[in-house]
């Protein structure tokens, strides 16, 4: 029997589930090992329990977290992918404004007090319900996601990277984002992405969350070193709110 | 050993038959205002003036992703191992990159004979050059001996500063790999000139201490505070490592296809510096912090593969220098720090 897997989506662009859904000719291989019971992106159908959820977005309102509770009660094993579930990702921002109140105000203007437009500091998926696996990016790497899936369904461990993305990159041959005056996250932000972003001379902007004990002190060396300044490094930061803390 | 001497047209030319040619070849090629190996598609991009390359060869010895074995799952007959098949040749490696392959053949041969790294180091054809510029944290002649880059090197090119190369042929293969192209005996002048050449280009950077007195001079420091100081700004990114010619650790990493009919292990490069490296059975890691990283590093580095291999672990590239985004991996800066405190001590 092959696992029955679901796809659902909070707060996001849904971005990921195309990534899913784009996996061109893998996609038969994908069905082929799963049966896909719920994907909103793709099919109509539902199921009553889940051998396998895979999250995507954060979690914003009451509501969403009422509906996760249920999903996660139902799954058996739950899979927070793309970067708005597994770290809170862009949604995040809005934490670092530090009141919400300003923050619907500075989105909604006029209409902040609408019930339907109620909201409250961004949660990723595991600070909600307990997540069992993680595929981290934004958006997700397509292979990295299968390799997920592969190892759920052969009864294996996912080997998920633990080390920085300066490992990937490097192995790549690419010379250094810092060399070539760029601010780079990639030495504090988990590799899995196969460097994707300096392969292709942009800065990592640490889509994929932080490294398990990110050095983010060793950043003032850094400033000093490429002769940067702190709202350089902090800006970098910002995008996917990967450290409130740092430049402070 | 045998000289030659050969026009730098004509070696040129050499390289543009070699490149058509059914061989892999790898040179040294411009590369964003820096320089780089590559596969040379023609040899009008082949350069022998550069200063230091970002990588450094041993990518085509030791490639940072490489099958070694494919399988069936549930069937262990199904298992073979994948061996390189291709020739190749690697044009241009300085003295202290080719000392480091010595010490990887060293490395990948000592009590069991590492078959897929032999398999490849058998098809491939080395030849060297001297520097014709300084590097810019090179620190080579502190950590290497002269003839350390012969014992793997196959013939060695000597830019004798006007519009010649002289060939040092090494080995027979080296012999043989020139036989094709248009160089002749070098003569007694070139000898004596080529000689000379070699040594004109000298270090940036000079090691303090001794080659031979670095390990006696690293025992006991173990828990000096240099490692947490500098442990403190390290991001266990592994760049010192990845950059690093002489690295050889390893990881292995099983890739299955969607069917599941079909798998391939792969080795993949691992690093000591990486927080991950010494988790073993059980999730317990017996390096967790970054300060205990470094210093297993630069002991490998100036101590560990010294004792072992009686070759250094360290060949003074300078790349980890460059490499280091916060620059705390440098070894003569860590040997600096040693010797201060030390200083301080008394």
């Amino acid at each position: 029997m092959k696992p029955k897997v679901a796809f659902f989506d909070f707060a996001c662009c849904e971005g990921c589930q195309l990534q899913v859904a784009n996996l061109e000719e893998d996609i038969l291989g994908l069905v082929n090992l799963v049966d896909v019971v719920e994907f909103r992106e793709v099919l109509t159908g539902s199921a009553p329990e889940y051998d396998v959820s895979f999250i995507e977005g954060s979690i914003t309102r009451p509501e969403d977290e009422a509906r996760l509770r249920d999903i996660r009660s139902r799954s058996k094993v739950l899979v927070s992918y793309g970067a708005c579930a597994a770290t809170g990702g862009v949604n995040k921002i809005k934490n670092l404004w530090g009141n919400i109140d300003k923050v619907k105000k500075e989105v909604y203007d006029k209409d902040a007090a609408m019930p339907h437009l109620e909201t409250y500091p961004t949660k990723a998926v595991h600070e909600v319900v307990k997540v069992d696996y993680f595929v981290h990016g934004c958006p997700i790497t397509r292979s990295e996601f299968l390799k997920v899936v592969k190892a759920l369904v052969f009864g294996t461990t996912p080997d998920i990277p633990q080390y920085p993305v300066c490992v990937e990159c490097k192995m790549l041959g690419n010379e250094c984002m810092y060399d070539k005056g760029g601010v780079c996250l990639g030495p504090v932000t988990r590799a899995g992405c196969n460097a994707i972003c300096p392969s292709n001379n942009v800065s990592c902007e640490g889509c994929r969350g932080a490294v398990p004990n990110p050095n983010n002190n060793a950043m003032h060396e850094v400033l000093a070193k490429y002769k940067l300044s702190v709202d350089d490094i902090k800006r970098q930061f910002t995008m996917y709110a990967l450290d409130p803390e740092v430049g402070k | 050993m045998e000289l030659l001497q050969i026009s730098k047209k004509e070696l040129l030319e050499f390289v543009g038959t070699l490149v058509s040619g059914p061989l892999d070849v790898f040179g040294v090629v411009a590369h964003d205002g820096r320089f780089a190996y590559d596969k040379l598609d023609s040899a009008a991009n082949l350069r022998l003036d550069f200063d230091e390359t970002l990588y450094s060869p041993k990518q085509y010895l030791f490639p940072p992703k490489d099958p070694v074995l494919s399988y069936t799952p549930g069937d262990a007959a199904s298992c073979a191992p994948v061996y390189a098949e291709k020739d190749q040749a690697i044009i241009g490696v300085h003295p202290g990159d080719m000392a480091a392959i010595a010490m990887l053949d060293k490395a990948f041969t000592e009590n069991k004979i590492d078959a897929h790294y032999c398999t490849r180091r058998e098809k491939t054809t080395l030849v060297g050059i001297y520097p014709t510029k300084p590097g810019k944290y090179r620190f080579t002649s502190s950590m290497i001996k002269p003839e350390e880059p012969y014992l793997a090197a196959d013939a060695f090119l000597i830019d004798m500063g006007d519009d010649s190369y002289t060939i040092e042929i090494v080995t027979d293969r080296g012999k043989e790999f020139f036989s094709a192209s248009a160089a002749k005996p070098a003569t007694a002048d070139g000898k004596a000139k080529a000689e000379k050449m070699k040594t004109a280009v000298k270090d940036t950077v000079t090691l303090k201490i001794k080659r031979e007195d670095l390990p006696p001079f690293l025992d006991g420091k173990e828990r000096h505070p240099v490692w947490e100081t500098r442990g403190a700004k390290c991001f266990s990114c592994g760049s010192c490592v990845t950059v690093c010619p002489t690295c050889y650790c390893f990881d292995m990493l099983d890739e299955l296809d969607l069917s599941f009919d079909y798998g391939l292990r792969f080795r993949t490069w691992d690093a000591c510096v990486l927080e991950p490296f010494a988790v073993c059975a059980g999730g317990h890691n017996f390096r967790t912090k970054a300060a205990d990283r470094i210093r297993h590093r630069l002991y490998r580095k100036q101590k560990y593969l010294l004792e072992k291999l009686g070759l250094a672990g360290c060949v003074g590239c300078g790349r980890c220098k460059t490499a280091c985004v916060p620059d705390i991996a440098f070894p003569p800066d860590i040997d600096d720090d040693l010797l201060r405190k030390e200083a301080h001590h008394v």
